[in-house]
């Protein structure tokens, strides 16, 4: 099973249960808005003319964040969550500008700073085999948790069943390579602050496609530079043998990598 | 000791008063960033997480120190050696500029303490655990491509004489790491497609990087030969600096002509010619930070005048600096939202940080052997004038200045183009039309619940949802989870159950009030008999 949340916004009232469960299982202060992700608030109910969209972590199949983390402090478990170790980080934030949907926040007033972002209450919740707190205190199911095989097809057959209803479009299907937070809509995702313009390649290969090249212009580059200084230096030092300053016989004795074999 | 105290007073000149105004500033800043955080400090924000520490410090002063690779790689592979008297103080610079690279790092990691974890938890996908890795490694190359003068001045003879043996292996190391870290900084942002604006997006972006740095690395050591020239009196190298220059020509020329071509092919050669704050900064970097230049040190007549080289050459670090905070600050900008300045905190811990860089070359160009004994005129303290510099050069003076007012006419330009708010060609957020039908939603509400009565109670109390919500547009949050847990139920969480919390404290009691809901003047109305 691949753990993964399907968020119906036809179907969300704007309750807000899912984002203080979320306060309350994290430990979070409640007096932030609710409306706005931030380091105190990792899922926000934001309100786009009476449609609330919920926003947390994607979860993404191949997340950003996780591949250019330094240290590993953000990490995609086998089990699917994308999860943060904060003993590792060092507080680079380069998760917050590789993260093509913004979600990671830094606690900025802290002398002591982590990085915040939903975690799929994978220790609190998920690993002793319950579902997250947002999913279960959801009280219409427009938020709901599964297997992302099994919600992708429920999805589908929720679009099949009602085209009138929705959208033609599962958001977080393909963006970004697959997500494990899936969205349905009845208005297009566009006009609810998504970003659509996202690619649907995962973006941990657009910086591997230049890295895996490294070692190839390590080797090429170190051979030809060595290659050029052994011819420099053999000219240089023929040029001594040929002013008369040393002997071909001495400037082999003394430096016989530049004559190997030479007799 | 009187004369000493004479001494230090006399020597406390207008340049070390703006040092030392700068290196207090700096502290002031670092004490509050490191007491109360990176937000007390600085203007990043969750929007815009990397500003000017990132941009200048570390991309912008990687990059200066870029003469360091290329010129030991000229003496010391190329074996060219008449470029020998200007190696010194290129490594001189690169070392120090790494070294504050590192200490402007301190400032900028949440947890720089955990700055040596990259060493011991290895991620080879991050570009930025590569950078980090090359530029430790480079430092060390550089300490000790550094450390025979150190050597030298301690009269150490046999760790000489070791480092000399592997100086070539060292030289090639050296310039490994700088090719692969220098274009790294710019395939940091190759994983930001949607965030960096167009015209600076690109896979090439670590090539890109790659060039500016040895253009720019080629213009500092030109740049800072003229700084000691009017700091130490020393002797200019002039065909060794002109012989720069014409590298320079052929290293923007490829650059400019790359670019140029990388932009039309990702079909964004439109964005140039609109009037947004991006293309006049593009402008602004391309055509005075890179053409320009390039046409002046190609010009014989203009390369071979002292102003005219020394300007060429200020000009291809200004470009080179705007490139570097064009894609860590202009093209970051549009996506982001917000119009991120950096505070006067962070200008004043990268200004003291440039102060230091100046303070150490100085220390170390008076204690060691940085430049050859004979070509410096004097100790500083003991000059009256300044050496005296014929004026070779053949330029008018009135181009130059005119070249001058230009450069800081465009300056103000790009400098107003960056105060614009960045929202001109946004995709403004078209309203939503009401749902297209009011749609019933099924609630699902948690069952009746109920509290166990105690000994003394009036009878039980079932809490039924129903009652309390409005089932239509329920707030759950105005009990949840301030008064009662969401997770767990009929759990609370603003203070013990107890007959006070509920009847009169911080429970029940907050709304039962007679005054936001009915108040608890009847036992029945809860209390009930089971049905």
């Amino acid at each position: 099973m691949k753990p993964a949340i399907l968020t119906d916004l036809s179907l969300c009232i704007g309750c807000e249960a899912c984002v203080m469960a979320c306060k309350e299982i994290n430990d979070l202060p409640r007096d932030t808005d609710p409306g706005t992700l931030s380091a105190t608030t990792w899922t926000a109910l934001e309100t786009h003319d009476d449609i609330h969209v919920r926003r947390q972590c994607m979860h993404c199949l191949e997340p950003a964040c996780a591949s250019v983390c330094p240290v590993g402090a953000l990490q995609k478990t086998p089990e699917g969550p994308v999860i943060y170790d904060e003993s590792r980080c060092i507080g680079c934030r380069y998760c917050m500008i590789g993260c093509p949907f913004n979600i990671p926040k830094y606690e900025w007033d802290s002398a002591n700073p982590r990085v915040r972002k939903c975690i799929f209450c994978f220790e609190k919740a998920l690993s002793i085999g319950k579902q997250p707190a947002c999913t279960a205190a959801c009280p219409t199911g427009a938020t709901k948790f599964g297997d992302r095989d099994a919600l992708l097809e429920e999805a589908r057959h929720r679009i099949a069943d009602h085209p009138d209803r929705y959208v033609d479009h599962i958001y977080g299907e393909e963006e970004a390579g697959g997500t494990s937070v899936l969205y349905l809509s009845s208005v297009p995702f566009e006009e609810l602050g998504f970003k659509t313009g996202v690619r649907n390649d995962p973006y941990p290969r657009l910086t591997w496609n230049v890295l895996s090249k490294l070692p190839n212009v390590v080797s090429v580059s170190g051979a030809s530079l060595l290659g050029f200084w052994w011819l420099t230096k053999r000219k240089d030092t023929l040029e001594r043998v040929r002013r008369g300053e040393i002997t071909l016989e001495e400037a082999k004795r003394q430096e016989p990598h530049l004559f190997g074999g030479e007799k | 000791m009187i004369t000493r105290f004479k001494t230090w007073y006399d020597r406390l000149t207008l340049w070390r008063m703006v040092t030392l105004t700068l290196l207090a500033l700096g502290l002031y800043a670092g004490v509050i960033r490191f007491t109360r955080g990176l937000g007390a400090a600085t203007h990043l924000s969750d929007s815009f997480p990397w500003g000017l520490w990132i941009g200048f410090d570390v991309l912008v002063g990687v990059g200066l120190a870029a003469g360091g690779f290329v010129i030991a790689a000229t003496v010391h592979v190329f074996r060219l050696k008449r470029f020998e008297p200007i190696a010194r103080p290129t490594i001189l610079t690169a070392f120090l500029g790494y070294l504050l690279v590192v200490v402007a790092l301190f400032f900028d990691l949440g947890r720089p303490w955990n700055i040596w974890h990259p060493l011991v938890m290895w991620n080879p996908h991050s570009v930025m655990f590569e950078v980090g890795w090359c530029v430790m490694l480079y430092t060390t190359v550089l300490a000790l491509e550094f450390s025979p003068l150190v050597l030298e001045r301690l009269g150490l003879t046999v760790p000489l004489r070791v480092v000399r043996s592997i100086y070539v292996p060292l030289v090639i190391l050296g310039v490994l790491l700088s090719t692969l870290h220098q274009s790294s900084l710019g395939t940091l942002y190759v994983i930001a497609p949607d965030k960096l604006y167009g015209l600076w997006y690109t896979p090439l972006l670590p090539v890109f990087f790659f060039l500016t740095a040895v253009a720019g690395g080629l213009a500092m050591t030109i740049f800072e030969s003229f700084l000691s020239q009017r700091a130490f009196g020393k002797k200019l190298e002039r065909s060794l600096l002109e012989a720069l220059g014409r590298a320079g020509v052929v290293v923007l020329g490829i650059y400019i002509v790359w670019r140029l071509e990388d932009i039309a092919g990702r079909g964004n050669f439109g964005l140039i010619f609109q009037l947004t704050p991006e293309s006049s900064l593009f402008w602004g970097e391309i055509l005075l930070g890179a053409i320009l230049p390039m046409v002046l040190f190609a010009t014989p007549r203009i390369r071979r005048s002292e102003s005219g080289l020394f300007f060429a050459a200020v000009l291809t670090v200004m470009g080179f600096i705007l490139y570097r905070l064009n894609v860590a600050v202009t093209g970051m900008t549009r996506a982001s939202g917000t119009v991120y300045l950096p505070s006067w905190m962070e200008l004043s811990v990268t200004a003291s940080v440039v102060a230091m860089g100046f303070v150490l070359f100085g220390f170390a160009v008076r204690h060691l052997a940085i430049f050859p004994r004979a070509e410096v005129a004097s100790p500083i303290r003991d000059r009256v004038s300044k050496p005296s510099r014929p004026p070779r050069g053949t330029v008018p003076k009135g181009a130059l200045a005119g070249l001058w007012l230009l450069f800081i006419v465009g300056a103000v330009i790009v400098g107003a183009g960056l105060l614009e708010s960045p929202d001109g060609s946004q995709a403004s957020v078209v309203p939503v039309p009401p749902g297209k039908e009011e749609r019933p939603v099924a609630l699902h509400l948690p069952p009746p619940f109920l509290f166990p009565p105690s000994e003394d109670s009036h009878g039980p109390v079932t809490f039924d949802h129903r009652s309390h919500v409005d089932e239509r547009r329920p707030r759950c949050a105005t009990c949840h989870s301030e008064l009662f847990s969401l997770l767990r139920p009929g759990q609370p969480q603003a203070g013990p159950w107890t007959y006070e919390s509920v009847h009169e404290g911080a429970l029940c009691a907050s709304c039962h009030d007679g005054d936001h809901a009915h108040a608890m003047d009847e036992c029945d109305s809860c209390h009930r008999a089971e049905d």
